[in-house]
């Protein structure tokens, strides 16, 4: 009889964890795995938007990751998104673990700093793009402005082939710098003050401090705070396809972009989905090594 | 007391559904896709007169010129559609006319008349049926401003040749200015900036089979002419370009009718380009359109409805009163109207200039084409690779692309 009332319980608690379960399956089915599914499926045809509308896709086997593959524009695309990625999250998180360090020492002031930091992550990328815009405008731009009158030389931001992929790490860094220290100031609160006081007697300084107190604390934290902002930075589009469209020759063309041009503005879905699979591995292979590190 | 109370409820219901009954029908809601800028503007201010008329809302959907394109596509798959009248360019005319995505407007009812331009109708058609009405003429300008042509000795109607506007940019530079300003910020501005000196080269990217034609003698030397002329400025996006020509920073640049209103005290003003390489050469046709047409989706909710709404903005008197606003009728009855001209002189250039207007070809593979090109011609102009690497490349590609 006990058993039998155990067995019951049991079973509608399962029945309980399931119908909890079912919403957030249902939504990940729909939301996630009938797009992914899909994606993989048409990478494998020559889907094209409006041609369907006449004939259906054909299967053409490995042929679109081929073409890419083999596409000097593509694998310059790769070699530039690689490349931001590197540059933005190593800037990043340097200067997003320093604010952190800066504004956890200070004694006052610490909600005003910590709020006016974190603006421009707070504000859209087209307003930030727009906005750099304004400010590097060869015409009106302030930054020319200020240079002109400092007799230094001036530049066409985005169009000069020696600057453009340079501004977007810095418009990037600037806008996502924030995240880091805001995730970092966080964990930096966690760190146990009895530590810091330990390293004080022993006659730790600073740097020792840094290295042998804080960071082995955070090193989680530093470590999704970087797999965050490579996956971000990896899927990079919105300020490039605003600020340079890809230009000068091609000197910022990321991947996304890259599958913009020449996948979606043709309607290519097919195209682009053999793209799209491809920066999903790319990006996998990047945070596992990342995750491995960090969970390991 | 309670059978009274339910008694009147109940006479209060049968009332005002018969009331409902008996009011007006609600209006038919129809749904327009259309470019961003001037030419939402002046079709927006003409519509409450439709929309009284017919008894109709018309909710507006404003896009960029790539959003509009996909904003089309992505309904044409739908079996009843959300959009009852959208705006295309001319070059999208042929993928979406292979692809059945426009309502054939010939059997909807409507015609054009005699009094739009017959050179911007070209496109319009196919197999004498027609899909789309020129609305907006918008058709490559010579952008410049005055007072640096004058510092250079010139008239606006002394530049008879490509020759001219360099020397005028040339003058610029030397004089610490900014000479040329193109749009190097897309592959279809890069391309689109180009093609009137293409065409004054004598050159086309297409022949008429529609194969490509980028590896030429005419290619080289427009493409040659070109690097010379932005050496003199420099490349900038359309609002900088606008500003820089208003303001005189810069002193010439392709532009579009729908950019800039000017009047007879304004800094800048334009002229059409006359097509010529040199005093001595050939003219040839080198206006390019991107008129914005209008049509209806193959799948509009409202056919009908809508071809009435082509035929009213499209109406002689209608899109003459657009020309305050900044509208660029294809039509005689507006460009020459004396009154018109009286206001906005640049009107007659513009006439001319659709007189003799080009069309960007009407391939449907004109956005790759485009893509491929201007990634080529970036490359050159960036000194990446140089002319004859850059065209020859662009030549294969595009003849892989065209099959």
């Amino acid at each position: 009889m006990k058993k039998k009332q155990l067995t019951v319980a049991h079973l509608q608690s399962r029945r309980f964890g399931v119908g909890m379960l079912t919403p957030t399956m249902i939504v990940l089915l729909v939301m996630t795995a009938y797009p992914l599914f899909f994606t993989v499926y048409y990478s494998f045809t020559d889907y094209n938007l409006l041609k369907q509308l006449r004939k259906p896709a054909n299967f053409i086997a490995l042929k679109n990751y081929t073409d890419l593959l083999k596409n000097e524009y593509f694998q310059q695309a790769i070699w530039n998104t690689v490349k931001f990625t590197v540059l933005a999250v190593v800037f990043e998180m340097l200067i997003g673990f320093g604010l952190a360090l800066l504004v956890h020492s200070l004694t006052r002031g610490q909600k005003v700093m910590r709020t006016l930091l974190l603006l421009p992550y707070l504000l859209p990328t087209v307003t930030v793009a727009l906005s750099w815009r304004m400010m590097l405008s060869p015409n009106y731009g302030i930054v020319n402005q200020v240079l002109q009158a400092l007799h230094l030389p001036v530049y066409n931001w985005f169009s000069d082939i020696r600057t453009a992929f340079g501004m977007l790490v810095l418009i990037d860094v600037w806008q996502s710098a924030p995240f880091v220290f805001l995730l970092l100031y966080a964990a930096l609160q966690s760190v146990p003050q009895s530590q810091y006081e330990a390293a004080r007697i022993d006659g730790a300084n600073a740097f020792k401090t840094l290295f042998y107190v804080t960071i082995p604390n955070i090193k989680n934290s530093l470590a999704l705070c970087a797999l965050l902002r490579t996956i971000d930075s990896f899927r990079l589009f919105d300020k490039v396809n605003l600020l340079t469209g890809g230009g000068p020759a091609n000197s910022t063309a990321t991947i996304t972009q890259y599958l913009y041009n020449f996948g979606i503005s043709s309607l290519n879905f097919g195209f682009g989905s053999a793209g799209a699979v491809i920066m999903t591995v790319l990006v996998l292979i990047l945070s596992s090594f990342y995750i491995k590190r960090a969970m390991g | 007391m309670k059978k009274l109370l339910a008694l009147t409820l109940a006479m209060l219901m049968v009332l005002s559904l018969g009331t409902a009954a008996f009011a007006d029908e609600d209006p038919v809601k129809m749904t327009l896709i259309l470019r961003d800028g001037t030419y939402a503007d002046v079709i927006e201010e003409c519509l409450p007169a439709f929309e009284e008329e017919h008894n109709v809302t018309c909710e507006v959907q404003r896009l960029s010129e790539d959003d509009l394109r996909t904003g089309i596509a992505l309904d044409a798959i739908n079996p009843v559609g959300t959009y009852d009248l959208c705006m295309v360019d001319g070059s999208w005319m042929a993928e979406y006319t292979e692809n059945g995505v426009l309502a054939n407007l010939t059997e909807l009812g409507y015609e054009l008349d005699d009094d739009i331009i017959p050179a911007t109708t070209t496109i319009c058609y196919v197999d004498d049926q027609l899909y789309l009405a020129p609305y907006y003429g918008n058709v490559t300008v010579l952008m410049y401003n005055k007072a640096n042509v004058e510092a250079a000795g010139y008239k606006p109607e002394d530049i008879q040749s490509l020759e001219d506007i360099l020397a005028i940019c040339q003058k610029a530079q030397a004089d610490g200015k900014k000479g040329f300003i193109y749009r190097g910020d897309t592959q279809n501005n890069l391309v689109v900036d180009f093609l009137p000196i293409l065409l004054s080269y004598g050159g086309w990217v297409v022949d008429e089979d529609n194969k490509p034609t980028v590896d030429t003698d005419e290619f080289k030397a427009a493409m040659q002419f070109y690097l010379d002329l932005i050496a003199t400025g420099d490349a900038e996006v359309k609002d900088d370009l606008i500003a820089s020509v208003d303001t005189g920073a810069g002193t010439m640049g392709i532009g579009w009718p729908g950019w800039y209103t000017p009047t007879a005290d304004s800094p800048a003003d334009y002229i059409a380009l006359s097509g010529a390489a040199t005093a001595d050469a050939e003219k040839y046709n080198s206006n390019v359109y991107g008129i914005w047409t209008i049509g209806v989706p193959a799948n509009a909710p409202h056919p009908e409805l809508a071809a009435q709404l082509v035929e009213y903005l499209m109406d002689p008197d209608v899109q003459k009163s657009t020309v305050p606003s900044g509208g660029v009728p294809c039509r005689y009855s507006s460009l020459q109207d004396e009154d018109v001209l009286a206001e906005y002189p640049q009107y007659e250039v513009v006439c001319a200039a659709l007189e003799s207007g080009m069309y960007r070809p009407v391939i449907a593979e004109w956005t790759e084409f485009f893509t491929t090109l201007g990634t080529e011609m970036d490359n050159i102009i960036n000194g990446v690779k140089d002319i004859d690497t850059g065209l020859a490349d662009a030549q294969a590609a595009l003849e892989e692309l065209m099959g």
